[in-house]
């Protein structure tokens, strides 16, 4: 029998979504799986992979370490807090190769890669408790909301566990929230569907203060799990400000991830003291080697 | 009558570019008359429409600025942008690849999207981005362009390192046959960088919206003094 890629695709999605339910129904129901916001798919995610990664974890250690005025960070739990990152378009084999060899090393949340090195990067690291973190639309965020969702799909099927999804910043400044929040939406399901986590990132440089709440207001009604401040190929990197505008904007509930120009130690820690639950950086491992060794 | 607008893709892929001011870029070129307009997928669309029947074509840039997405996605954004109208693609090859010295990677890859290309009957221009290559890199990535079937060869994206440079439009009107074009792009501002971009073997020049007013204006003036 012969079956088109549309309908083998629907079988699938058909499937998956019995199978999850009946595993819903055999956990006993004084022991729940735990429940994200995020759609059942992750659940699953949940008990395979590293329970690290949620972020509701994440905001209970924020919450936990932010209490005294002085945040100490032992090397373990900021280098969970750090998308290691590598998107230079020129960048071979060899150094992607060896992204993921420090990401392992040094137990980085993922590694941040273009989705043409995605799949690469998903066997180098099968086995770790690193992800694998895919950008998508980007730098300009300027394709169409199908041709995004078809990068995230292929970019998960390759095996990424996060997507980095850039707005559509020109509609955004011509207004037209509809379109920007369901270019969003489509994307965060894409995800949601298959697994995977959902960050949107608003290139803040570009903003002007009221468009960046806009943005994140859009990317919170569109369900997505991370607000980000820059693609790092814009006119600006992360900021102290806007990651606190970001944060008073979305709330307790959303991840924020700081990114672009986050080179040392005291950098890091200062956006999570601001409220970033993830850093974005290529300099991960010279921020690693500013820890104060592990009490 | 400019002698030079035909050769220009009157360009906006900004970012931020809003349809008001795709629109203003549209009419612009029709009334300049320029080779195209090039713009991000997003406003192809919108272009299409507003320049059907004024033989102004519209190019789209695809895997664009970095090249980094893999075959199967700029396929998938090739065909979408082709079906929108777009009679000419710009794509960004695989960089990584071609630096890794994966030469079969990085021609599978144009190849795919020069065949659908040329299925629409759309032309393929392969951007090199020279600026992060080296000599023998840039010949390299030219051969591999002319085998994979490629229109034309581009200099760059405008936000790699750097633009278009004389010695590398002629290094790469050397390199590849008469038969293919070669588009120069990236800081061009003056007429003087238009006219000897063009006296090196370009083509086809890729230039924002502002300086490819900019350059016609100071045409019009030398002819005037002329």
């Amino acid at each position: 029998m012969q079956l088109d890629p549309k309908t083998l695709d629907s079988l699938v999605e058909e499937i998956t979504k019995q199978v999850l339910a009946t595993l819903r129904d055999q956990s006993s129901p004084s022991a729940p799986l735990p429940r994200t916001k995020d759609s059942s798919p992750s659940c699953i995610r949940f008990e395979d992979k590293s329970i690290q990664r949620s972020p509701e974890v994440m905001r209970d250690s924020i919450t936990r370490l932010a209490a005294p005025s002085d945040i100490r960070l032992t090397a373990q739990d900021l280098a969970r807090y750090i998308d290691h990152t590598l998107l230079r378009p020129d960048a071979t084999y060899a150094q992607i190769a060896q992204l993921c060899e420090e990401a392992r090393q040094y137990r980085f949340a993922t590694v941040c890669v273009n989705p043409a090195n995605v799949r690469l990067c998903s066997q180098l690291l099968r086995g770790s408790e690193v992800g694998v973190c895919s950008v998508v639309g980007f730098p300009l965020g300027a394709t169409p909301t199908k041709v995004k969702c078809y990068e995230t799909q292929q970019a998960i099927s390759d095996g990424a566990t996060e997507i980095d999804m850039v707005i559509n910043i020109g509609a955004l400044k011509s207004k037209d929230y509809d379109l920007v929040k369901e270019d969003i939406a489509a994307v965060v399901r894409t995800c949601h569907n298959n697994g995977a986590i959902c960050k949107v990132i608003i290139e803040a440089a570009l903003l002007t203060d009221d468009e960046k709440i806009k943005a994140c207001q859009l990317a919170k009604e569109a369900g997505a799990d991370y607000v980000k401040t820059s693609t790092g190929f814009g006119p600006g990197g992360a900021t102290l400000h806007d990651v606190m505008l970001m944060r008073q904007t979305v709330g307790p509930d959303m991840g924020v991830k700081a990114a672009g120009g986050i080179r040392t130690y005291q950098d890091a820690v200062a956006m999570i003291k601001a409220g970033a639950t993830r850093i974005g950086a290529s300099a991960s491992v010279k921020i690693m080697q500013g820890t104060r060794p592990e009490s | 009558m400019s002698r030079i607008a035909s050769y220009i893709d009157h360009t906006l892929v900004r970012v931020d570019a809003t349809p008001e001011q795709i629109v203003c870029l549209c009419r612009e070129a029709c009334e300049h008359r320029f080779a195209a307009v090039a713009v991000n997928e997003v406003h192809v669309h919108l272009a299409s429409r507003l320049l059907r029947g004024t033989g102004i074509a519209v190019a789209c840039a695809i895997g664009f600025p970095l090249g980094g997405t893999s075959t199967w996605v700029k396929w998938y954004e090739a065909r979408s942008a082709l079906r929108q109208g777009a009679n000419e693609l710009d794509v960004m090859i695989y960089l990584g690849a071609l630096k890794g010295r994966r030469y079969d990677l990085v021609e599978h890859d144009l190849l795919a999207i020069v065949r659908l290309c040329h299925d629409h009957g759309a032309l393929c221009k392969a951007i090199l981005e020279c600026a992060s290559l080296d000599e023998n890199e840039k010949v390299q990535a030219c051969q591999l362009a002319v085998a994979a079937g490629a229109d034309f060869v581009k200099t760059s994206t405008g936000y790699g390192p750097g633009g278009a440079t004389v010695h590398d439009v002629a290094l790469l009107r050397r390199t590849v046959p008469p038969t293919v074009g070669v588009k120069a792009a990236g800081g061009i501002r003056t007429y003087a960088d238009a006219i000897a971009l063009i006296e090196a073997g370009a083509t086809r020049l890729g230039v924002s919206a502002q300086a490819s007013l900019q350059i016609l204006s100071e045409e019009r003036l030398l002819m005037e003094n002329s």
